[in-house]
């Protein structure tokens, strides 16, 4: 633990690390709590594992992976949501088709990348050691992005996840805002691959607002509950990863569920003794 | 008079399935309709045929002069179930304000007037006091006066209430039609409801609807009109007019 506060005092590395969790879990609570109150979960999972296509290709072609990331993730929500409302497939069948086909692209051209893909592998597990201070602007920038849109929109949002008729009613197009809100669940997704890494990237964007929902009564409560939730675990999986060199994406996703177990049976404890 | 709504020979099928066949309705301002009919009959249908939900396969509605699509925002509706999820993490209040979209600014939190009108529409359904509360925890009358707020936040000029006493006893049944004859001076109201007998003491008109559409003015209601329509004798409660 020490050793932990040294190099947080010593390494510019371990201070961008730390400003990384923290920026990552303001857009990651935010657009965790619509993903979890929509039951969207899966639908950003393929977002995520989609993603993969874009970073092959940015690296086959040269340019920055976390471009090719961000470009991905866009498509992919959009190409989703539009699909999802217009040719009116299985949503499942939807998702595992991106899911798959849009990792099998990126392994193509990974592939057909001369050179062991070091920094690739670092996108797919994350390695939240090697942040950069560009990233850790772009987060900034993804972050004030997310803030806004959710500031200007929250009514719209919050109308289309709870009662789409309604909202048709009342002259919302509930279909824009399904798109709009995919687009920034593809913009957290980006935010969260520096993290874990996009193949753990579903179990941050879920559990920390899965849990905060056991315990939160509004969106707006969740919202601030899963931010707090996910900065305790994305630190507390940092802290415990540094000493023994464990990888640290994966610690932080155990770390999330354990402390989403830990809300679970709180919850239950908590409404139980209230019963009595 | 100048109809709020009208259909002209309006007819919907669901794949094949003929539902409503024909209709043709005239709604007047300030017009307190009662549509009955057995299940199954179109009723829900016919309401989403004038909210626009659905497109009819042929004839003409307009809503104010307008499509439904355009007029809609002039509507409050109350639909039979919530389409909602009742564990959506949401209180009373943030669902009652929902009727303020379409006539509040478009970014940003909701204006004053927006709480104000809000917080009157919870009063008239008594349901002030628990506007903390979630959705989630409501009884089933409790969410029915919610829905009930939540269309009268929209500041309407036709409510439409899709069997809006189904689940709830007799005594706040009574209550809140005593609340829609009395908002029925400024408002054109439609209600949709199974029982005939009890809403011939509130409505001016009862139109009938198994598929195609007879209207009656209160007076003529007898058993044997409910007869015709239901197909099966019915107890009829006399009301004294």
């Amino acid at each position: 633990m020490s050793n932990f506060f040294t190099a947080l005092f010593n390494y510019s590395f371990m201070q961008h690390a730390m400003l990384a969790c923290l920026l990552a879990s303001i857009g990651c609570g935010i657009i965790g709590t619509y993903v979890v109150v929509k039951r969207i979960g899966f639908l950003a999972g393929g977002i995520a594992h989609s993603v993969l296509a874009g970073m092959g290709i940015a690296y086959f072609i040269g340019s920055s992976p976390l471009a090719g990331a961000m470009i991905a993730a866009l498509i992919a929500g959009i190409l989703i949501g539009w699909i999802n409302l217009h040719w009116r497939q299985h949503e499942d069948i939807l998702i595992a088709a991106f899911w798959s086909v849009g990792m099998a692209i990126g392994i193509l051209f990974i592939s057909r990348t001369p050179g062991y893909s070091i920094d690739l592998m670092s996108y797919m597990f994350g390695n939240i050691l090697l942040v950069s201070g560009q990233d850790l602007y772009l987060m900034l920038i993804l972050d004030i992005v997310i803030i806004i849109t959710v500031m200007l929109f929250y009514k719209q949002f919050l109308a289309a996840a709870f009662d789409e008729e309604f909202s048709r009613l009342r002259g919302i197009n509930v279909e824009f805002f399904y798109i709009l809100l995919l687009c920034m669940v593809a913009l957290t997704v980006v935010l969260l691959i520096q993290i874990v890494g996009l193949i753990l990237v579903l179990a941050l964007l879920i559990l920390p607002a899965a849990t905060a929902a056991q315990f939160a009564g509004t969106i707006k409560r969740m919202m601030v509950v899963s931010i707090i939730l996910s900065i305790a675990t994305t630190t507390l999986g940092l802290v415990i990863s540094y000493e023994p060199d464990l990888p640290s994406g994966a610690t932080i996703i155990i770390v999330a569920g354990f402390v989403y177990v830990l809300g679970i049976i709180c919850h239950k404890v908590l409404t139980q003794t209230k019963s009595v | 008079m100048n109809p709020v709504i009208q259909l002209d020979d309006v007819s919907f099928a669901y794949s094949g399935m003929p539902v409503v066949k024909n209709i043709n309705l005239a709604i007047g301002e300030e017009e307190f309709l009662g549509i009955v009919g057995p299940n199954a009959g179109g009723k829900s249908t016919l309401l989403k045929l004038i909210l626009g939900l659905l497109q009819p396969d042929t004839g003409m509605i307009t809503v104010m002069g307008m499509t439904p699509e355009q007029g809609r925002s002039r509507i409050g509706y109350v639909p039979q179930h919530p389409t909602f999820s009742r564990d959506f993490p949401i209180t009373v209040q943030d669902t009652v304000l929902l009727g303020r979209l379409g006539n509040t600014r478009w970014y940003g939190p909701y204006l004053k007037q927006d709480r104000d009108i809000a917080k009157q529409a919870m009063q008239a359904v008594e349901i002030a006091d628990i506007r903390y509360r979630p959705v989630g925890s409501l009884s089933g009358g409790q969410l029915q006066r919610v829905l009930i707020a939540r269309a009268l936040a929209c500041k309407p000029d036709i409510l439409i209430l899709d069997e809006p006493t189904a689940n709830i006893d007799m005594r706040v049944e009574e209550d809140i039609f005593g609340l829609l004859k009395q908002y029925n001076e400024h408002m054109t109201i439609i209600v949709v409801s199974h029982d005939i007998g009890f809403i011939s003491g509130y409505v001016d008109r009862v139109a009938c609807l198994n598929q195609t559409l007879v209207c009656h003015t209160t007076e003529e209601i007898s058993g044997k009109i409910i007869e015709e329509l239901y197909g099966a004798p019915v107890k009829m409660i006399q009301h004294s007019h």
